[in-house]
Parts: C-alpha cells; structure tokens; sequence
C-alpha cells in the first residue's frame, strides 16, 4: 500500500511539474475564450480569428496603429491619383509562406476575393459594403485601387484588407491559410489547438516567439486558472471577478462603448426634451468601480477617445434628477405622450454584470417617472430589433448596444449608426447625413475638426443617444512575459510584439 | 429475439423521423441565422448573397424537402459557422462525449454498486451512514461549482493534474471526477435500496442458513436480483451523458457534443443542430436496446 502511495504521489509531482512548465522557453500559450469557427484570412476582422491571424499570418497592405496613425506594412507607400483611385507601391522581397513571392497579382486578387458573392467575408461586408473595388495592376509591386463612391480614406480601409496568394478559391473558405505574416500556420487540431511557428523566411525581423499554440476554454476562471497554472501564457478577455491578481492582470480601454439606441421616429422619443431626460436621469458615475470595472470611462460619443475627431471637451451629462423631471413635465404641458411605456432592450451576456447594468438604469428612469419596462433579450433577438428593418408596432424602445472601433476613425462608426440609411441608425437627420459626408470626404485636420462636429452635434444638439460607458477590458499576462495588453488586443494579439523577461 | 429488434429498430425509425420534423422546424421558428453570421454593418445585398449560399432564401417546405433529399444519401449539409460537413463536426464531437461518457459510467457502476451493496448491507451502520451522506451531497451539488473549486485546489494550488484539456491521461481525472460525482450518488442510492430488499428475501435467509458467506450473499445471490432497477437508472444516467455534459465540456475544455449543440443553437447552425440530434438519439435508441437486451441476461424469466 505504501510503495502504491509512493508511486502515486511520485507520479503526480512528475505530472505537476509537466503540467506547469512553459511550452518551451521561447513557446507561448495563448487561451482563447471561443473556438475559432473558420481560419480565413478575409474574415480575421472577427475578434476570435483575429487574435489568431491577423498580422501573425495574414498581413495587411498598411497598418493602423492607434498611437502613430497610419502605417506601411505590404505597401511601402501610397498616393491619391484623384477621382477615387490610390496608388500602392507594394514592398518587394515578400514571400508566401508557401514560398511564392507576394506581388502587385496577389493584392488585386485578394481585394476581389474579399468582395466575392461566393462567401461571406467579414471584411468585404464590414468595411466595404456598398463600395465597388477596382484594383489595377500598374506593374508586379504597384496597384490602383479605384473606390467608387470615392474613398478619401481608401488607405486606412486598406488596412483590414489581408493579402492571401492569387490561387485562393474565390468560391469557398480556405482551412490552412497561406499568409505573408512573421508566422505559418502548422496544425489545428479542432476542439482543441492551433499551433503556429515562426516564419524562417519573413521579410522582417525575426519575432522573438518562436512558436505559439492557442486553446479553447469558454469558461472565465478556467482561463485565469490556467495562467496561474503556468499552464499558459496569455489569456485575453477574461472577467472582471478573476482578475485578482495585479501582478498578472492587465486592464486596458478595450475599444467597446456602451450606449442605449434611441429611435427618434417613435413617440415620446422623437421629442428632444424627452432624449435629454433619459441622459440626466442615469447616474454614470454610480455604475464605475461597482459593477463596472475601476477605469471605465464616461462617455459623450460612440468611439473612443482614441478616434480622430473626438471631442474631449464635451462633457457627459449630469446626474440631475430634478431637471430630468422638469423636462417631462414641459414635454407632458406640451401635448408629448410621456406617459407611453419605453421598452429598455438589453442583450445577455454582451458584457459582464449587464444584466444589473441593465436593472440599475431601469430603476433610474422610473425614478424619474418614466413609463418603463426592461427586456432582456439573447443576441439573435436582440439583432432582429437593432438593425433594420425594424420590426412592426414595436413601439418606443431603448437598445442596449455595445459597439466596437478600435480603428481610429470615426467613419468605421458614425456611417451605421447615425446616417439616415445606415443599418442600426436610429435617425433620419438630414443634417447629420450631410456632416457625414463631409468629414467622410475631408482629409488630415479638417476630417479631425469634422468629426468633432458631428461628435457635439449628436451630443448637444440632436441628443442622438444615451452614450454610457467606454469599456475596460483585463486580460491575464504570465509574468516571464513581457507584454502589455492595449486596445488592439480587443481583436488582434500580435506575437512578434511579445519578449521575455 | 430478432423480431423484436424488428420492433424496437422500426420504432425508433419512426422516432427518429418524427425528432427530425420536429426538430427542423422548431429550430427554423428561432429566426434567420443571417444577421449571426454577418457584420451588423452588412448590406442587404451581402444578407442575400449569405442566404442564397446556405439554401435558406427557399420556402421552408422546399428546405425541408432538399434536406431530407439529401439526407437519404446521408449528406447531412454543411455547418453554417465551421464551412465544413456538419457530420464531421458532430461526429468528432460526439466520440468525445463518448469516451467520457464511457470512462465514468463505468467507473460509477463499479463503485456505486460495491459501495452501495455493503451500505445494504451494513445498513444503519457507520459504512452505511457515511455512503448516504456523501452519496446524497454528490446527487444534489452542482457540478459547475464543484468543477470551479476542484481546479482551484488540484491545479492552482496543488498543481496535481491540468487545469483542463485533453492532451494526457492526467486530464481526465478532473473532469471525469466531477461528472462522477452526481450519477454514483444516485445509482448507489437505488442500489442500497434495491439491495435492501433483496437481502432481506427468503433465497437470501436460505443461502445464510446454508452457511454460504457474506461475500457470495451479496455479489451472487442478491445483487443479480436487485441490479433490474439499477439498470433502468444507469440507462438514465448514460444517456444523460450521451447527450453532452454540458458544463463539464465548457469547464474543461473538451470538445463534446453537448457544447457544441448548444453552441450550434445559439448561432442557429441549423445543419449541425439536425445532425447532432440524429447521432445522439440514435446512440440512445441503441443503448436502450441494449439495455434491454441485458435485462433478459439477467432475469431469464424476461424473453422478448
């Protein structure tokens, strides 16, 4: 019985001692919180998929970085031509991981590919819906690309725009991408791993991580126990309640603004007075460090502060509960139905504790006497009444949304949620329409100065939304690493950025 | 016998068709996958574009009929989140659930029914005592929380097995462990209380008189007596099993099929839904059959 417990005991060290050493010393473990569905370059926009491949395999054409703007990467450089079309002089002595050179061919395909009626890319959907794309191959390392409608911001676009070989089917997604990146994609194991190790072949610096696996675990305290564990290196995303450890936990703006989506077409919201009651009537400051995290910052436009254009100076409404009640008392002398019962929407589980998020808020606007109920609702539900085309007799509704813009510029942004055709707009402003277009068309500091308008117009005057809260993500970083989690890491996680310690 | 696995395999025939109408209508009611799978800032035209791709711009009864068209020929279409055969996606799934499933049901008949003999027949003892204690604790913990605090103690803190995965036979022990829990508190239950029963029976006081010792007493002449109920639950218990330990996959990290089937509803992955509710109602169909093909081993009085 004793040699069994020795033996049994000996083999649980041994095992411990495997389970918590590091992959290898220049291996890094990365615990993802969902499975990635595909592995496509031209969907890596999506967070999961992202954080596998984006600029680890697939590589863009440039590069935004949040603190020096807009950057090379596959193109060296690049000029407007006029009339919609740009000019991208492509870096040379790229190679494929499949060994072939990355030339002028490979980005025109890449562009139509994106676009192909055949599957649905998140990119070509997301940032070029409605926009026709005509690349036009000048030599092997230069392009035209022709927007039209005209694009002034054609090379921030190009920068989620992943170049894959000209021979990917343009009729179905890939399961092994081939990609210019500092890395090659070695194996997914489904359910299970994706490994990637470096590329020996990169155009550019040699990445000190030489290799990289990624697991799958939905469960929050799973993936914070697993870097404590030493079991990984990096877990992204995890919950506010297990990130308890300052050592190991970072917090960062994670790019997500949470705001409430009025409908102005519907009564009592269409009345201004009634917009700037729902704004007076929440107090932000109650929710941060209680069931928001410490950090979170109020809000007073939809993108973060990080965006071009965004107006530091405006000032989150107050917490006045007094003016918000006078408000509706004018609205109510002047024959507006506030009295008639507001839907507050919520979406489960679209960010932590938002269910008593959602309580709180509606517990503030009773106070001050609105009619309201509060609905929480699963995220297919929830899309059905986000996005056009709105469902009939839905009546007035409040929607709880959390929107992400870690591109820094508003025009990933303001298009979709506040123009007259836009897919999630609440308004059919012709003002706001037209301070789109301009900032839209404007470059360098006049776009700046645009966007700044259009962020005090929504504000102050139009009163568009309920802007509530922009997020504070944590992530968990093993301490031999040298990492600091920002707000890309919200959708990319780029392992040539990591060192050790 | 074969005319009754006729039977039994006609019946569950029938059964599986009327889940599949069910099923793919029901799941087609929760609404249109589209807006899941596309960017919130998609056109319209993109919207068409991903309807006309998955066949769901057809009226429903033109989808259901290329569905079951193509069911015939054992093409259970294609998952809408993975672009990969929706077969292959539950299948792989599927022999995790039923590995797992295997690996503890096993060990719980092992020791639930050693365990739960000696509790009947110790019964109002110490060893009886302390069994129905714990085994009631097992049958009414959650097994999210037991999983949470197991990986706490055994992994933090203890560092003895992983904290979750698949990659060596040290992780299994937890997951397996905190499934174990539920079902071995419930059939060592019904076993001491079959048992019971069976030990206080006259073949019983006639075996005792006879002089045959306790062991024999026990796992020979009462424990074939008493294990018809025990059956029926460990049925239960496996096909609950079968059907995916849902919060033991998501804790753990193992690439079940219950994970997956709720993670195929909520992004109304319809091909995958139909698929993984066909394979695990046929392996239960099969279970049953086989469950009643044991309770004839065991009481030769029951033929079919």
């Amino acid at each position: 019985m004793t040699r069994k417990l020795h033996l049994f005991m000996t083999s649980a060290l041994a095992s411990s001692v495997a389970f918590g050493a590091q992959a290898q010393d220049n291996s890094v473990t990365v615990v993802l919180s969902e499975e990635l569905e595909i592995v496509e370059p031209c969907s890596s926009t999506k967070s999961n998929v992202g954080r596998v491949l984006f600029q680890n395999i697939s590589e863009t054409v440039t590069e935004m970085d949040p603190h020096t703007g807009l950057q090379p990467r596959l193109a060296e450089s690049w000029e407007d031509k006029g009339n919609g079309t740009w000019r991208f002089t492509l870096r040379q002595g790229v190679t494929f991981s499949d060994g072939t050179d990355m030339r002028a061919d490979d980005v025109a395909h890449s562009l139509v590919r994106m676009k192909s009626p055949d599957i649905a890319c998140e990119i070509g959907a997301k940032f070029f819906g409605g926009i026709e794309i005509t690349p036009n191959i000048i030599d092997e390392y230069t392009i035209d690309v022709t927007a039209n409608p005209a694009q002034p911001i054609l090379p921030m676009l190009m920068s989620t725009v992943t170049v894959t070989p000209s021979d990917t089917p343009l009729d179905r997604f890939v399961d092994h991408p081939i990609g210019t990146g500092p890395y090659t994609f070695d194996e997914y194991i489904r359910g299970q791993s994706i490994t990637l190790t470096a590329n020996p072949d990169y155009w550019g610096e040699q990445p000190t991580v030489q290799s990289a696996t990624y697991v799958f675990r939905a469960d929050s305290a799973v993936r914070s126990a697993m870097v404590a564990a030493g079991e990984a290196d990096i877990a992204p995303n995890i919950a506010l309640q297990d990130a308890t450890d300052p050592a190991m936990d970072f917090s960062y703006p994670n790019s997500e603004t949470v705001f409430l989506r009025i409908e102005h077409a519907q009564a009592p919201l269409n009345d201004v007075r009634v917009r700037e009651a729902l704004n007076l009537a929440v107090d932000r400051e109650a929710f941060v460090g209680t069931i928001l995290a410490d950090g979170t910052l109020l809000a007073t436009g939809i993108t973060p502060p990080s965006t071009i254009g965004y107006d530091a100076d405006l000032k989150p409404y107050p917490f006045d509960q007094d003016r918000a009640r006078e408000l509706l008392e004018e609205a109510r002398a002047d024959g507006v139905a506030v009295d008639t019962e507001i839907t507050l929407i919520g979406r489960t589980n679209n960010f932590a504790n938002v269910l008593e998020t959602m309580e709180a808020l509606l517990a503030m606007y009773q106070d001050v006497g609105f009619n309201m109920k509060l609905e929480m609702v699963e995220v297919a539900e929830w899309l059905e009444r986000y996005a056009k085309p709105f469902p009939e007799n839905r009546g007035p509704q409040l929607i709880e949304a959390q929107h992400d813009n870690a591109n820094g510029d508003p025009v990933f942004s303001m298009y979709f949620k506040y123009h007259s055709e836009g897919q999630q707009s609440g308004l059919t402003d012709p003002v706001v329409d037209a301070m789109i277009a301009d900032a839209t068309a404007a470059t360098g500091d006049k776009r700046a100065e645009k966007w700044s308008e259009l962020f005090g117009y929504l504000h102050e005057e139009s009163i568009a939304d309920v802007m509530l809260f922009h997020m504070v993500g944590f992530s968990r970083v093993n301490e031999r690493l040298d990492f600091t989690p920002s707000i890309r890491t919200n959708s990319e996680l780029q392992l040539s950025q990591i060192q050790f310690n | 016998m074969l005319k009754f696995l006729g039977t039994r395999a006609i019946t569950s025939a029938i059964s599986l068709v009327g889940l599949v109408l069910l099923v793919f209508f029901l799941s087609r009611l929760t609404g249109d996958p589209t807006g899941l799978y596309l960017p919130l800032d998609a056109s319209e035209e993109s919207r068409n574009q991903f309807r006309e791709i998955h066949g769901l711009n057809d009226p429903l009864l033109i989808q259901f009929f290329n569905y079951l068209g193509d069911l015939i020929r054992l093409d259970f279409g294609d998952s809408i989140r993975r672009s990969e055969p929706a077969i292959d996606v539950v299948l792989r799934g599927f022999g995790w659930t039923l590995q797992l499933a295997a690996v503890t049901m096993s060990l719980v008949v092992f020791f639930a029914v050693i365990v739960g003999s000696l509790a009947a027949f110790h019964v109002g003892g110490v060893f009886d005592r302390i069994a129905t204690f714990f085994s009631l604790i097992g049958a009414s913990a959650p097994d999210f929380w037991i999983a949470i605090i197991a990986i706490v103690i055994f992994s933090v803190n203890l560092g003895w097995v992983p904290t979750s995965g698949t990659g060596t036979v040290w992780h299994w022990v937890l997951p397996v462990s905190v499934l174990f829990i539920r079902p071995f508190g419930l059939i060592l239950q019904i076993v001491r209380g079959s048992m019971i029963t069976a030990l206080s029976s006259a073949y019983v006081k006639t075996a005792r008189a006879k002089g045959i010792k306790n062991r024999p007493i026990i796992f020979v002449h009462a424990l074939r007596n008493a294990l018809l109920p025990v059956i029926t639950v460990i049925g239960d218990q496996a096909a609950a099993l079968l059907n995916g330990a849902v919060v033991v996959e998501s804790i753990f990290g193992f690439p079940g099929v219950g994970k997956l089937m709720i993670d195929s509803i909520l992004q109304r992955d319809f091909t995958v839904v139909m698929a993984a509710i066909m394979v695990t109602a046929t392996a239960i169909f099969v279970m049953n059959i086989l469950i009643d093909i044991f309770y004839s081993i065991l009481d030769p009085r029951i033929r079919y």
